[in-house]
């Protein structure tokens, strides 16, 4: 017997694209006998959903993996599986079969998506100027469409967030899923008179924006030194005094919400979706993630002797050169942090002494870290990282903690997660050649 | 070599001291001696200044080797389960001692780089025994005896109560006669270098700190000239090396590296709970060592007292004399130990080089491989650190699974000179890489996992980056002398 529903997973992450086919699976592995090299990319299963009938047709392992279609970056899509909590707390998939044992069907499942994009009211304070989307109660399995709405748009003018679909069980595939598309990926613009005709400015897809007088007030709003101003400030585009060029985009979040009554109690659940850029570096993974911050939310900024193992600090070690591999090091010494450290009241200095900023050695440099490890030995290395509590410590040893030249979300210096850190340490803290002393009689 | 150093070291020094293979030094003695005459007969101060500085080059490396073999000695899996936290600490310990002695040792490179002399990154290897060391050279584990000597030979001149006479009787009866310390060395050359009318004013190259090691690139995340109360953050309450590299264009700046490399040994002054120059460092791990009573044994790997590749040392001498070398004779842990004197040359030769070439202050837009013979010194500080770990788990003989572990042999190359043009410079550092590859084409196992095997596929696959690297740097040196008119076109 049913008892309780969930959505998994409870947070899924969609990356914009313009091309008409969602982007295929893939597995980024290391391979063995090339551990320092990139991520290797694996086709994996994937769903192939037919557009009209909401069923999935095809299960199948791509050849080769493809990120773009007809010139267009294809959009990774996610699927939201809904699962059952039945009778001994077995968590098990909904299923047709499922949902006939307990005298229901798939129909009876009634779905509401609502996402929303507040980046601009997060700046400028107004309510009128949140865009939200409502798919409405639905049980069929035809598109939705999720289009942004915001009081402070021009009549009739909204921001498609992309669209959501109920997918079609069968006798293949009986489980309950609902599909997330997202957005294109394109900017949407501000305009003090009613828009006609296309833009004129290149970048933007559409004028939506209502800035004439007494309307909304983004098109050059200027972040103002106040408290409730989200750090970092003025990441907006704007001119050279920092007035917001009036632009929007079609980024979102929100709530995939699902019911069903099952002999007169209603159960429900709900899981998130975001969607964001696309990944234009597939095989590599940045030094801190937002996965990192849930799994600190979740479990804690420290963790127990078990859980610090030598491949997840390799991991830590490989995030880090992959990360260096897509930095401009030399750029980024001088400039960057560099000169934002110039904005705290500090004098404009290289963070590093320029000779080591070589973005190819320091890549290297890296490397080697994860060489050394695999030998055995514990971390030695966690002096150099940077704690939570130093992100504002601008002497020039405080800026050259790792990970360095990088701006956290604070607006400071780039730290990574406590439950990173503790994990290191927590690993250096045994012998330091764990693997000799077993030699050992 | 001995000789041709001993000689100046005075009329008054034993000639046991000097003797092949006598542990003992006789600093103190050759400092009396030389008061008389300094400089002595065959200097001027200059040149005499850079002799001193020549050993002290020599002796702060042979301390930071040997504080690396007794640091990497430490644990094991029989050390006492509520002494764990303890031992790791002292090992860690330890290892910021070499640290700072690494730091020493580049300082005393950026001295002679001022007064315009060639560097010195020698060492005395085993068979040892020289008049310049406060003890004789000797890779050991960490023990009673053992650290008796380290502290006694960075213990300050006015250190004389009861514990320091119980442990100078120590560390005499385990080198065989007084350990000199390594203050005695800095006292004369402060001396020296203090005094205008034996080294001129013009003595001092300013220029030359462009080709000196800087704290900006050699300092990583340590600390500078802050002293120790900022806690260790991996090993709560222990205090971070603090490394001294300082560049060195005056006299003035000459005289404060000096004074404050000394003092980072000694460290007398500073109330004891500071617990931050090496002499107290030292004695803190001697005390709490001491306390165990029996279980000292426990807390230290059997590894072999001066491990070395070399055949020869199979007939001479106890293995647990800490004057004889011991062979590795066990064909993976001697294949390995091969490896790790490559990567010990390596480091040296990186290092050397990297002295070589300037850091223009004024130039920030070009990048020069001084950078990244910097990175690579500290990548093979890891390697090392890798291979010493998988050498302590192996048989110095595997016909004796249960004797002694092989220990990392630290064995000098036969040359440290690098060559004149820079395109040869980089061809050696090609030929090392290739002696890296035979060893590691030998200790691979095919389908092997576990042993290094890991380690080794994974330094395979970072040698052949480099290998790619210098290949393009050889290429690069011979274009920019074609392009130059040089002896290529």
């Amino acid at each position: 017997m049913i008892q309780e529903l969930r959505v998994l997973p409870p947070l899924a992450i969609a990356r914009f694209g313009a091309a008409a086919t969602p982007l295929d699976n893939y597995d980024a592995v290391v391979d063995p006998e090339r551990p320092l090299g990139h991520r290797a990319l694996r086709p994996a299963e994937t769903l192939e959903v037919d557009v009209e009938s909401g069923e999935i047709v095809r299960a199948f392992v791509p050849e080769r993996l493809s990120f773009v279609e007809d010139g267009k970056v294809r959009p990774v899509a996610p699927f939201l599986e809904v699962w059952a909590l039945t009778d001994g707390g077995q968590l098990e998939p909904l299923t047709t079969e499922l949902l006939e044992s307990e005298g229901a069907s798939a129909l009876e499942l009634r779905w509401r998506v609502q996402v929303a994009n507040h980046k601009v009211s997060r700046r400028t304070g107004v309510e009128a100027d949140q865009v939200e989307a409502d798919s409405g109660e639905f049980s069929d399995h035809t598109r939705r469409p999720l289009a942004g709405a915001c009081a402070n748009f021009w009549p009739g003018q909204t921001i498609p967030f992309g669209h959501v679909q109920f997918i079609t069980p069968t006798a293949a595939h009986p489980e309950v899923r609902l599909r997330f598309t997202p957005a294109a990926g394109f900017v949407y613009g501000a305009s003090t008179t009613p828009p006609e005709g296309p833009p004129t400015d290149p970048n933007l897809r559409s004028v939506v924006y209502d800035a004439s007088p007494g309307r909304g007030t983004w098109l050059g709003y200027q972040d103002q030194n106040e408290p409730t101003i989200t750090v970092p400030g003025g990441i907006y585009a704007g001119d050279r005094e920092g007035r917001s060029r009036g632009y929007l985009d079609d980024g979102c979040d929100g709530l995939v919400r699902v019911t069903l009554t099952i002999g007169g109690e209603k159960l429900s659940a709900y899981g998130r979706v975001g969607a964001g850029p696309p990944t234009y570096a597939p095989d590599a993974v940045p030094i801190r993630t937002v996965a990192d911050e849930l799994e600190q939310a979740l479990l804690g900024p420290t963790v127990t002797s078990a859980e610090a193992t030598p491949e997840r600090v390799e991991e830590i070690v490989r995030r880090a050169f992959e990360t260096v591999r897509l930095m401009n090091t030399a750029a980024m010494n001088q400039g960057g942090m560099a000169a934002h450290d110039q904005g705290q009241g500090r004098r404009r200095d290289p963070i590093m002494a320029p000779s080591l900023v070589d973005a190819v050695a320091l890549e290297n440099l890296h490397q080697s870290l994860l060489v050394a490890l695999r030998s055995g030995t514990a971390p030695w290395f966690a002096d150099v990282l940077r704690d939570y509590d130093e992100v504002g410590d601008l002497s020039d040893r405080g800026r050259r903690k790792m990970p360095a030249m990088m701006r956290g979300a604070d607006g400071q210096h780039l730290t990574l997660t406590r439950r990173q850190i503790d994990l290191i340490r927590t690993l250096m803290r045994g012998p330091i050649f764990p693997g000799a002393d077993r030699e050992i009689p | 070599m001995l000789s041709r150093i001993s000689r100046h070291l005075g009329a008054a020094l034993e000639p046991s001291a000097v003797r092949r293979g006598a542990p003992a030094a006789r600093l103190a003695v050759r400092v009396a001696e030389v008061e008389a005459e300094v400089p002595p007969p065959e200097f001027n101060g200059r040149d005499y200044a850079i002799f001193l500085l020549r050993v002290a080059a020599e002796i702060e490396h042979a301390l930071m080797v040997q504080y690396l073999f007794a640091a990497y000695s430490l644990g094991g899996p029989n050390v006492p389960e509520g002494r764990q936290a303890d031992v790791r600490a002292w090992q860690e310990t330890i290892l910021g001692i070499a640290k700072e002695e690494m730091g020493h040792l580049v300082t005393i490179q950026n001295l002679l780089t001022a007064l315009g002399a060639p560097l010195n990154f020698n060492r005395e290897d085993y068979p040892h025994g020289s008049a310049f060391y406060p003890f004789g050279f000797t890779l050991q584990p960490v023990g009673l005896d053992s650290l008796a000597t380290y502290i006694c030979a960075e213990s300050p001149k006015e250190w004389d109560d009861e514990e320091a006479r119980e442990i100078k009787r120590r560390a005499q009866a385990d080198t065989g006669a007084p350990v000199n310390r390594v203050g005695d060395l800095y006292a004369e050359l402060l001396g020296l270098i203090g005094d205008q009318a034996l080294v001129p004013d013009s003595a001092f190259d300013a220029a030359s700190v462009t080709f000196q090691a800087s704290w900006d690139e050699w300092g990583r995340g340590y600390r500078e000239g802050q002293r120790g109360r900022e806690a260790m953050s991996s090993l709560p309450d222990l205090p971070a090396p603090e490394l001294l590299i300082i560049e060195v264009g005056s006299r003035a700046a000459a005289i404060a590296a000096l004074e404050q490399v000394s003092e980072q040994g000694e460290g007398f002054d500073m109330p004891e709970d500071e617990n931050e120059s090496h002499f107290r460092r030292f004695l803190a791990i001697y005390r709490a060592m001491k306390a165990l009573g029996d279980d000292v044994g426990k807390v230290v790997r059997p590894v072999a007292t001066n491990p070395t590749t070399d055949p020869a040392a199979e007939d001479t001498g106890e293995p647990t004399d800490a004057d004889t070398p011991t062979s590795i004779v066990d064909p993976e842990a001697k294949l390995w130990a091969h490896l790790f004197n490559v990567r010990y040359r390596k480091l040296l030769v990186n290092l050397s080089h990297a002295f070589e070439l300037a850091d223009d202050p004024a130039d920030r837009s070009t990048l020069s491989p001084r950078g990244a013979l910097i990175h690579r010194t500290f990548s093979e500080m890891y390697h090392l650190r890798a291979i010493a770990g998988l050498l302590v788990g192996l048989p110095a003989d595997g016909a004796d699974p249960d004797g002694p572990r092989a220990g990392p042999p630290f064995q000098m190359p036969y040359t440290l000179m690098l060559p004149h043009a820079e395109d040869d410079r980089w061809r050696l550092h090609r030929d090392l890489l290739d002696a890296a590859a035979r060893l590691r084409e030998r200790l691979t196992k095919p389908g092997g996992s576990g042993d290094g095997q890991d380690y080794l596929v994974a330094l395979a696959q970072w040698d052949e980056i480099e290998r790619g690297q210098v290949e393009q740097l050889i290429a690069g040196s011979a274009r920019a002398l074609a392009v130059n008119g040089g002896p290529l076109t």
